[in-house]
C-alpha cells in the first residue's frame, strides 16, 4: 500500500515506529541491566528516544483513534520513563554522605524535638525516685517483673552487687542477640513508630521508661550502690538511653507534624517531617547496635566501676561530637 | 481490589502519564514472596552459625530472631533502591513503587517507606504471634493496630499505606507496551472484479470514538486463527455487525457474505479517517450519543 493511501494517523504511526522499537528494546536493557551497564550512546539515546516518545504520545491522544497505538505508546512512555528516571545513586556513597552530613545535620535540625525526648526521660526518672522515696512499694507498680528479675526492695544489697558485678552466663553474641530484643529497644522501636500518632503515646512510654530507670535507681541508692549501678548502667546505658531519646525524638517530630503542620497540609507536613524523623531513627538503630556491642561484651570484661564510667561517657562523648561536629561546611 | 483505579503522574516532560494503582492482594502476594526470600537467607546463616558452634542453645532463639531482623531490615530498601522501586518480590508480580510528585524515587523515600513497614506491620505482627493468652489485653491491641494499618490504603485512592503517605510514593503495575497492528493499515485489496466500498460523508456521521474502537478490537480478534465450529460463529457475528451497521449508516448496496470482513475493514478506514479529521478541527466525538449530548 502506498504512502497516500494512507490515513494521516497511520502515516504518523509508520514514520515514528522504528524509533518506539528501538526505544523499547533500549527499555528491555536498562531494565535487565541497569543504566549503569550501559554505553553512553545508549543511554543517550534512550533520554533522547523517550523526550520524543512523550511529544508523540501526546501527539496522538490529540490525533488518534487507534486504540491500539494509543495503548502501546501509553505503556512505552511510561516504561520509558520509569527507567530514565531511576535512582541513580551508588549505595556506598549513599552510606557515607549519611555518615558525614546527613545524620548529624538531621540531629541539629531537630533538636528541640531530641532535647524534648530527653525532657520526658529525665522527668519520668525524677517522678519515679520521688514514688520510690516516698514508698518502695511503688517499684512493684512500675517495675515489669520480668525485667527486675529478683532485684527488689526485698532484695539484699549483696544480692544486687552480685548482679552488678557478677559474671553473666552465655557467650557475647549471646547478649549481644538478647539484649538487641530487650525491652529498652522494643521501647525505642514503638516510641519512634507510635510519634505520629499525635506524639501522645511516644511521651507516655518514654515517660514510663523513665518512671522504671528512676524506681530502679532509687532501689540501689537506698543500698549504698548508687555509684556501682551508674558504672554498670553508664557503659551501655548513655548510649542506649540517648538512642531510646533519640529514637522518640523522630516519632515525636512526625506527630508534632500531624498537629501543628503550620501553612502545609497534614500530609505534605507529615512528608517533609519524615524526612528529618527517619534519619534520626536511623542513628537511633545504629546507637542500639553499639550499645548492644558494649552490653554483650564490654560490660563483662570491664568489672572496674571508673573503668566503666569512662568507657559509657567516652563513647557518649563520641556520639555528641559526631553529631554536633559533622557536617558542617567549611568556611 | 474491585475498581482499578487510574492513577495520573506528572514526569517533568509535562505529559500526563497513567498507571494503574497496585491494589492489596497483589502486594501481598509480593510481600509474601519477599518475607519467605530473607526467611530463607535467614535461616541458612542460622544453619550456618549453628554449624560453627559459635553459640549456646540458651541464646539461639535470640541469634535466630536477630538474624532475621538484620537481614529483613536493609532487604527492602536496599534493593528498592537497585532495582529502582523493585523487590524481587514486586519484580515476581511486576509492580513498582513510584514516587507521586512524578520524580526520581530518592533513597530517603524508599528509606521511609520501609522503615515505616516494620513499625506499622511487622512489629506488631511479630507482637501478635509472640503473645498469649495470658496477656491478652497486648495482644488484641496490637490485632487491632494491625488491622487498622491493614485498613489505611482503602481509604485513599492511591492505595497508599503510611509508610507511602510520608515518603510519597506508591505502587502501580508495570504497563507492558505490545505494538499491535495498525488496523487502518490492513485493508485486503479488492479483488478485481469486486467494486470497491465507498462511503459518504453523512453516512460517517452516525458513529464516535468508542464504536470505532469497539470495532478495532473487533478487527484484531477476527484475524485470529479458529476451528471450524468457532468459524461457523465468527461468520454470524460479522453479518450481524455488517447488517446493523449497513441499517445505522443506511447502506444501500447489497455486501456479499464473502466481502463482508472487507466491508468492515474498510467501512473502520473510512470512519477512523473521518472521525480523526473532525477530531483535528476540534470536533471530538466520543460515541454514537455525540450529536445528542452536552457540546461543552
Amino acid at each position: 500500500m502506498s504512502d497516500s493511501d494512507l490515513i494521516r494517523s497511520a502515516r504518523f504511526r509508520q514514520e515514528r515506529e522504528d524509533d518506539w522499537r528501538r526505544l523499547s528494546d533500549l527499555v528491555d536493557k536498562a531494565e535487565t541491566q541497569g543504566l549503569h551497564h550501559m554505553s553512553f550512546q545508549e543511554a543517550r539515546d534512550l533520554a533522547d528516544l523517550y523526550r520524543q516518545a512523550t511529544t508523540s504520545l501526546s501527539i496522538a491522544r490529540e490525533i488518534s483513534l487507534d486504540r491500539g497505538l494509543l495503548d502501546y505508546l501509553e505503556a512505552l512512555t511510561s516504561r520509558a520513563y520509569l527507567s530514565v528516571y531511576a535512582p541513580q545513586q551508588r549505595l556506598g556513597g549513599i552510606v557515607r554522605r549519611f555518615l558525614t552530613t546527613g545524620g548529624p545535620r538531621a540531629m541539629r535540625a531537630s533538636w528541640r524535638s531530641v532535647l524534648l525526648g530527653f525532657l520526658c526521660m529525665i522527668a519520668g526518672a525524677l517522678t519515679g525516685f520521688a514514688f520510690y522515696a516516698e514508698n518502695p512499694e511503688w517499684f512493684y507498680v512500675f517495675m515489669p517483673s520480668e525485667l527486675a528479675g529478683n532485684r527488689g526492695p526485698d532484695a539484699s544489697a549483696e544480692y544486687l552487687r552480685s548482679v552488678i558485678y557478677g559474671e553473666e552466663t552465655g557467650s557475647g553474641l549471646g547478649a549481644f542477640a538478647t539484649f538487641l530484643f530487650s525491652h529498652n529497644t522494643r521501647i525505642a522501636i514503638f516510641a519512634f513508630g507510635l510519634g505520629a500518632f499525635l506524639c501522645a503515646p511516644t511521651i507516655l512510654l518514654i515517660f514510663y521508661n523513665g518512671l522504671i530507670l528512676g524506681v530502679f535507681y532509687a532501689l540501689h541508692i537506698q543500698r549504698g550502690l548508687g555509684w556501682d549501678l551508674f558504672g554498670w548502667l553508664s557503659i551501655h546505658g548513655v548510649t542506649e538511653l540517648s538512642a531510646i531519646c533519640i529514637a522518640s525524638a523522630g516519632g515525636l517530630k512526625l506527630g508534632l507534624a500531624v498537629l501543628f503542620p503550620g501553612q502545609l497540609t497534614r500530609r505534605s507536613a507529615l512528608r517533609a517531617a519524615g524526612h528529618d524523623a527517619v534519619k534520626l531513627a536511623i542513628i537511633a538503630a545504629l546507637m542500639l547496635m553499639i550499645a548492644a556491642l558494649l552490653e554483650g561484651f564490654g560490660r563483662q570484661l570491664v568489672q572496674d566501676r571508673t573503668t566503666r564510667i569512662a568507657i559509657g561517657w567516652g563513647v557518649g562523648a563520641l556520639w555528641l561530637s559526631w553529631l554536633v561536629l559533622g557536617g558542617r561546611q567549611r568556611s | 481490589m474491585t475498581t482499578i483505579a487510574l492513577d495520573r503522574l506528572l514526569p517533568p516532560e509535562g505529559v500526563p502519564l497513567y498507571f494503574r494503582v497496585a491494589g492489596i492482594g497483589v502486594r501481598l502476594a509480593a510481600q509474601i514472596a519477599d518475607l519467605l526470600i530473607t526467611g530463607i537467607g535467614a535461616v541458612a546463616i542460622f544453619v550456618l552459625v549453628l554449624t560453627l558452634d559459635l553459640i549456646s542453645p540458651g541464646t539461639a532463639q535470640a541469634i535466630a530472631a536477630m538474624l532475621f531482623f538484620v537481614i529483613r531490615i536493609p532487604y527492602y530498601a536496599v534493593s528498592e533502591l537497585i532495582w529502582n522501586g523493585q523487590t524481587i518480590g514486586k519484580r515476581m508480580m511486576k509492580i513498582k513503587v513510584v514516587s507521586a510528585d512524578g520524580r526520581a524515587l530518592t533513597t530517603q523515600s524508599l528509606v521511609v517507606r520501609n522503615l515505616m513497614k516494620e513499625a506499622e506491620i511487622f512489629l506488631p505482627g511479630t507482637l501478635v504471634l509472640t503473645l498469649n493468652a495470658e496477656s491478652l489485653i497486648p495482644s488484641l491491641m496490637s490485632l487491632a493496630w494491625v488491622m487498622g494499618v491493614l485498613a489505611v490504603p482503602l481509604f485513599n485512592t492511591r492505595r497508599q499505606r503510611l509508610g507511602d503517605i510520608v515518603a510519597g510514593t506508591y505502587v502501580i503495575h508495570l504497563p507492558k507496551p505490545i505494538l499491535l497492528s495498525d488496523m487502518s493499515k490492513a485493508v485486503r485489496p479488492p479483488r478485481p472484479a469486486q467494486t470497491e466500498f465507498q462511503f459518504l460523508s453523512h453516512q460517517l456521521e452516525h458513529y464516535g470514538a468508542f464504536e470505532l474502537q469497539t470495532l478495532e478490537s473487533y478487527l484484531r480478534g477476527a484475524n485470529r486463527m479458529a476451528g471450524p465450529a468457532e468459524h461457523a460463529r465468527r461468520k454470524e457475528t460479522v453479518a450481524a455487525i455488517v447488517a446493523q451497521i449497513r441499517q445505522k449508516i443506511d447502506y444501500a448496496d447489497a455486501v456479499p457474505v464473502a466481502d463482508q470482513m472487507l466491508f468492515l475493514e474498510t467501512f473502520y478506514k473510512a470512519q477512523r479517517a473521518f472521525l480523526e479529521q473532525r477530531q483535528l478541527f476540534g470536533d471530538r466525538r466520543e460515541d454514537k450519543h455525540h450529536a445528542t449530548s452536552d457540546k461543552r
